[in-house]
Order: C-alpha cells, then structure tokens, then sequence
C-alpha cells in the first residue's frame, strides 16, 4: 500500500502535464498566437517579440528555436507538410528556399501587405525569391559580411596597421610569422570555410558582382583567369596559415585566434559575436583585404535567412500584419542591436561602433558571396568546389583544376 | 493431433506484436522508400512517376564521380576491418584463452569503447588527433618522432588508414568476443590428441584450431561488410559530411546525407531514396552472396 502515494503522485504530474486547453476558453477565442520557428537563442526571440506583443495586444507570439544544422531544414520542412507546423519560420537563403517554394509550402508576400519589402535591396531580396516564378517568399532578416577579424592588441605590440595595400598585408604577415604568431587563423578542415575564405581574398580580383553576372549569363565561365587568379591567392598566402592547414579545423582556428597565438581570422561577421563570448580579453578590429592588384578590396556579403509565412497558417492577416512589421526599421532596430548582426532591413544602423564600420565599408565596397548564388544542383556546386579547394590546398590540383571542377558543377544546372 | 494445431495456432498469435512492429518500422520504410525512388519530388511534395530516372541521376557524370570513389572507401574500409580489426580480434581472443587470472577484467577492457557511441568517438580522435593542439602530435615529438607528427586526419593519404584504426580501436571487443566463445567451444581434447602425436601449437592452431573456427570467422565478417558498407557515424564525427580532406574518407553514407538534406535541391528526395534503394539492394545482395559462399566452405 507504500505505493498509492506514488500513484497518486504519478497522477497528479500527468495532469499538471496535460494540455490546459480547455480553462479559459474566452481568452483563447480573442487572443491569436502566432507560432515562429527560427534558430538561434531562443530568449533573443522573446526579446524581441515582446516589442510586438506590446503593441498588439492581441496576438501572442510564440517563438520555438531549434539547431541551426541541416536538421532544421527536414524538422521545417516537416512541419510545414503537417498540421503542427509554424505559422512563420526562418526559412534559409536561396537554394536551399526553393524545395519549399516548389511545394507550395508558403504564402508568396505582397508588396501591399508587407509594405516595407519595396525598400529593399534587389540582391538581399533575391535570396528570398522563388527561383522560378520570381516571387517573395521571405522577409529578409540578416545579412552577413565576410572578411578579416584582427586582434588590435596583437597589432599594436609589433607596430602593425590595418593594411591599405597588399603588400602591406604581405608584410605584417611576415613580420607576425617571425614572431611566431600564426597571422592567419584559418582552418582548411571543415571545408564549408573554404569558399568564404576564399572570396574575402580573391573577389576583388575576379571582379565582384561584375564577374557573377557575366557567368549567370553565360558571357564568362568560372574557368576565366580573374577567378583563377582570384582563388589562386590562397595558394599564395598558404604560408601564412597554420601548418597542415587542411588538418586544421574550424574550431581549432577560432581556439587559435581567441588564444592570442594567432593575429587574425578571416571570416564571417557572426565570429564577432563567438569572439565576445569566448575571447573577452581580445579587442577586435575589422578590415577587407585590398585587392592584390592595386585599390580597394570589395568585401562580399549575403542574405542569412527571411522569415516566411505558412500556406497552411489559420492567421493569415495577422501573419502578414507581423511580417509587415518585421520587414519595419523598428523591428531591424531591434534586430541588429539583440543580435549584434546586420539586419536586412534597409537604413538601419548599428549602434555597436564595430558593426557599423562594418556597415560603412559594406555600403562602399559590398559584393554578392559567390558561392551562395551558385550552391544549386545535387551534388551541390558548393560540396563540389569545397573540395576541390580543400585538394588545392593540399597540392593536390592547381587553381586552374579547381576553377575547372566548378565551372563543369555549375554547368550540369546553369 | 487437435491439441497440436491450437498450439501452433496461439503461437503464431504470440508472433503477432513483432510482425506488427518489424512490418511497421522495417518493411513500410523499404517499401515506401522504394516507392518514392520512381517519382520525381518538389520538396517533401509528391510530384510525378518519373521511372528509373531517379536511379539514372545517380549515374549521371556529377553523381558518378562522387559514388564510385565513395563506394571505393567502402570497401577499403570493409578490407582494413578485415585485416586489422578481425585479425587482432582473433589474437586477442586467443591470448586470453591463455589468460587465467583476470581474463572478464580484460575483455570487459577490450570491448568498453564499442559501447560508445561512435560519434563521441569521432570527436574524440579528432581532438586527440588535431594537428594544432592534439596531444598525439605532442607526444610524438616529445619522444623525438617529429617525423610521425602529421595531420593525420587532414592528409588525404592517411585519413582513411586513420579511420580503419580508429574504427579498430572501437570495435576489436566485437571478433574478440566472438572468437571467444567459439574458442571456448573447442574441445580440449583435439588439441591434446594432436599434441600427443606430436603436432607443434602453431601445427595445432593451423590445422584445428583455425579450421573449427570458420562459422565465426564467417559471421564476422559478414557483420563487418554490412557494419563497413552501413558506416556513417564515425566518418561523420572525423571528416564532417563531405569526408573530408578532399573527399578522401567520403562513404556511401556520407553521399547519402549530403543527397538528402545538405543538397538543397528539390528533388532531393527521389534522389536519395534511389540512392537509398541502390545501396539496400546492393548490400542485401552481395551479403547473401557473401553468405553462400562462406557457409558453402564450412
């Protein structure tokens, strides 16, 4: 009979589990719930909806964060195929948008229900477009610029000043080698990094969006000598990586930089928020390489995510009211100062002082991140040319083979 | 007589919640999985029958020079386990039935890390293995082995050897204990004969021992080549999805992974369930292939 209190317990905590649904019927019929699924910190949702819930008061937004991994595009993909799915959703960039889009998972945005999409730029709303019937599908989030990361303390001890040419860039690297601190913390391992390091040294020479749009349109091929040459510079700056570069991991190249023991980490913008967290003592700085040739470096960028409504949403209007305020300054506001990234909504500025330097130099100097405008076809051009820029590292093939690997990629779907 | 029949007849009721679970989660799946093999996929959105032209995707140039490689490595991989794993299994399954003291201790020890899920496995090796902060590399040339300080997970060349190893480390416990109990199960008394007529212990291993051994061996290494074709964890956790470096521990797993959810294309679907159906039907048939001619020799 020791055991009736444990079942009785057992009860009770199913109960106290059960859905309350029933309770209180009135507030539930006037009070819509939204449901957002995204990835990222969940408790940035919160903040940041909370500002909507405020002025609605009506609608109640419930934000569900999941991994950022490839699960997310089979758990949303999933959900959106059911009746359980979200009402709005981070949806991805480009390629990986359109096995949604194609099957009629979400609801094409209008200009005259979400206003503020007219304002935007044409190449961050292009992400955010079914490839084939050129419509909307998303309301752009963010936008992630990719260049080099620098330890001003590091800089600062051995007399060295952001570069202005490359040579200046050549000679800080040499002179940080002989004081044995790796200049470049890089890691050839995980070879989704390749291609973005790739394009922060090489899209100054192969000419930027300029150079895309000729291959779009079948005036040039990736097996021109710009990209060549373009890609040709990780060869040539290989002995300012780590030793065995292609062993070296991603985190063993973020561990290197956060450590001190190495001045300088070309990547992405989201690395800003990795290094606050993880190397507290390090000051960090920014720049975008200069060309090799000459001039100013360009410094490529592209579209993260939008958020994107559900075909099968039962709050149609209020959806589209909540995407017409995310596609608002008042939400990119928000936006870029909980999450210390770029938001995609145009004339929003950073207050972070890095960040819109950042911002400032992407206004002047910006460019299309290739590789995302060309990462169609299965397999991927992107798993493609990651690995043939993986094996140029090694020596295994030069960048003209490289360049050739990705031209016949592109060529099976272009 | 009577009696028998409705024996027989509430045993096969005794069948029944199996039946239901294994048609449930084995024979829905295949066949599902091969159903949607024929038809062309927008999303997760049945589209139209489309045929073989899934299963000739896979044979198209850009696919072609992804699969035949990844099947090499496959197959190098079901050779490495072979020649290290089973071999050492075997050694040291024989060295412990030597053993008298301490023998449960020590195959407790052996086996331990297949109990680990080779993921955490993976990431282990590749912290210990890194060519930057791994201790491995350290140790090396702490002892005056600079020579074998090499980014032994990042040299196209000594990526998948490292693999086999590692997968050695995990799972020698498994042909161990195996060989174990097929040693245990070897009367004495054919070695003693053999002894007493003069046989040397290596004339004993090779002419009894070795031969009454061969139902294991035979399931061993049927069980490596569908553990080597099936592998995916492992590779996963040490090269990431694309086997890296350069594709140089790349698997049919792998392929299949990036097919499916890392492509991003839209008819990622019917392509990786041919490719799904593909390698079903090829491990199914060469391992009944593989069964009848090992069992023929036994």
């Amino acid at each position: 009979m020791r055991l009736a209190p444990v079942a009785a317990a057992i009860v009770l905590s199913v109960a106290a589990c059960a859905p309350s649904s029933p309770s209180t019927p009135a507030q539930s019929q006037d009070k819509v719930t939204l449901s957002v699924w995204g990835w990222g910190p969940e408790e940035n949702y919160d903040k940041m909806f909370a500002a909507y819930e405020k002025l609605n008061p009506g609608v109640d937004v419930d934000a569900r964060s999941f991994t950022t991994a490839t699960e997310y595009d089979t758990i949303l993909s999933t959900g959106l195929a059911g009746d359980s799915g979200p009402d709005l959703a981070w949806l991805r960039a480009g390629a990986n948008l359109q096995p949604l889009v194609e099957a009629g998972r979400l609801l094409p945005l209008e200009t005259s229900d979400v206003p503020g999409l007219k304002d935007y730029d044409e190449g961050v709303l292009r992400s955010a477009k079914g490839d084939k019937d050129g419509k909307v599908y998303g309301v752009p989030f963010a936008v992630q610029t990719l260049q080099v990361i620098y330890n001003k303390k590091i800089f600062a001890d051995h007399g060295i000043t952001p570069p202005r040419t490359w040579d200046d860039m050549i000679a800080a690297a040499e002179k940080l080698k002989a004081n044995k601190i790796v200049p470049f913390a890089f890691g050839g391992k995980d070879d989704w990094m390749l291609p973005i390091v790739a394009s922060i040294f090489g899209t100054a020479t192969w000419g930027g969006d300029t150079f895309l749009d000729d291959v779009k349109a079948k005036r040039k091929t990736f097996t021109d000598p710009a990209f060549v040459e373009g890609i040709d510079q990780l060869n040539k700056l290989k002995p300012y990586f780590p030793d065995d570069v292609a062993g070296v991991s991603y985190t063993d190249a973020q561990i290197l930089f956060s450590s001190g023991k190495a001045a300088m980490f070309p990547g992405g913008l989201w690395e800003l928020n990795f290094f606050a967290e993880n190397a507290k003592g390090v000051e960090l700085g920014v720049f975008t390489p200069p060309a090799p040739k000459g001039g100013q470096g360009m410094m490529p960028g592209f579209t993260d995510g939008s958020y994107g409504i559900s075909a099968k949403t039962r709050h149609k209007a209020e959806a589209l009211k909540f995407a017409a305020w995310l596609a608002s300054k008042d939400y990119g506001q928000l936006f870029t100062d909980t999450l210390s990234i770029f938001s995609a909504v145009p004339g929003v500025k950073p207050t972070d002082p890095l960040l819109e330097e950042v911002s400032t130099t992407f206004d002047k100097q910006g460019a299309t991140y290739f590789m995302n405008e060309f990462a169609y076809g299965n397999p991927s051009s992107q798993t493609v040319f990651s690995k043939s820029l993986q094996e140029m590292l090694l020596g295994r093939i030069t960048a003209e083979q490289a360049a050739e690997q990705l031209d016949k990629s592109v060529a099976t779907w272009l | 007589m009577a009696l028998s029949t409705t024996r027989r007849g509430s045993s096969y009721l005794f069948l029944i919640p199996a039946f239901v679970l294994y048609s449930l989660f084995v024979v829905y799946p295949l066949f599902t999985g091969l159903t949607y093999s024929v038809f062309s996929w927008k999303g997760t959105l049945r589209d139209t029958f489309v045929g073989f032209a899934n299963y000739a995707g896979l044979l198209t140039e850009s696919f072609r020079d992804q699969l035949l490689p990844a099947l090499g490595h496959n197959f190098l991989l079901f050779a490495g386990t072979m020649l290290v794993q089973n071999t050492l299994g075997l050694a040291f399954a024989l060295a412990l039935s030597r053993v008298r003291r301490g023998k449960r201790a020590l195959q407790t020890m052996f086996a331990l890390p297949y109990l680990v899920n080779p993921l955490v496995i993976g990431y282990l090796w590749t912290l210990l293995l890194s060519p930057t902060f791994g201790p491995v590399n350290s140790l090396l040339r702490g002892v005056g082995l600079e020579g074998l300080a090499m980014p032994w997970l990042g040299d196209p060349a000594t990526a998948l050897p490292t693999v086999i190893v590692i997968t050695t480390w995990q799972w020698v416990g498994f042909p161990m204990l195996l060989f174990s109990a097929a040693l245990g199960g070897i009367p004495q008394e054919y070695a003693e004969a053999a002894r007493t007529d003069g046989a040397t212990s290596w004339q004993v291993f090779r002419r009894i021992t070795l031969p009454l051994l061969r139902p294991a061996m035979a399931t061993i290494t049927i069980l490596s080549f569908i553990g080597s074709m099936n592998t995916f964890a492992l590779v996963y956790a040490l090269g990431g999805s694309n086997g890296a470096p350069a594709g140089a521990t790349d698997v049919l797993g792998l392929l299949f992974y990036r097919a499916a959810f890392a492509s991003g294309d839209v008819n990622a679907l019917g392509t990786s369930s041919a490719l799904a159906v593909f390698m079903f039907t090829f491990i199914f048939g060469s391992t009944l292939l593989l069964e009848r001619v090992l069992r023929r020799r036994t």
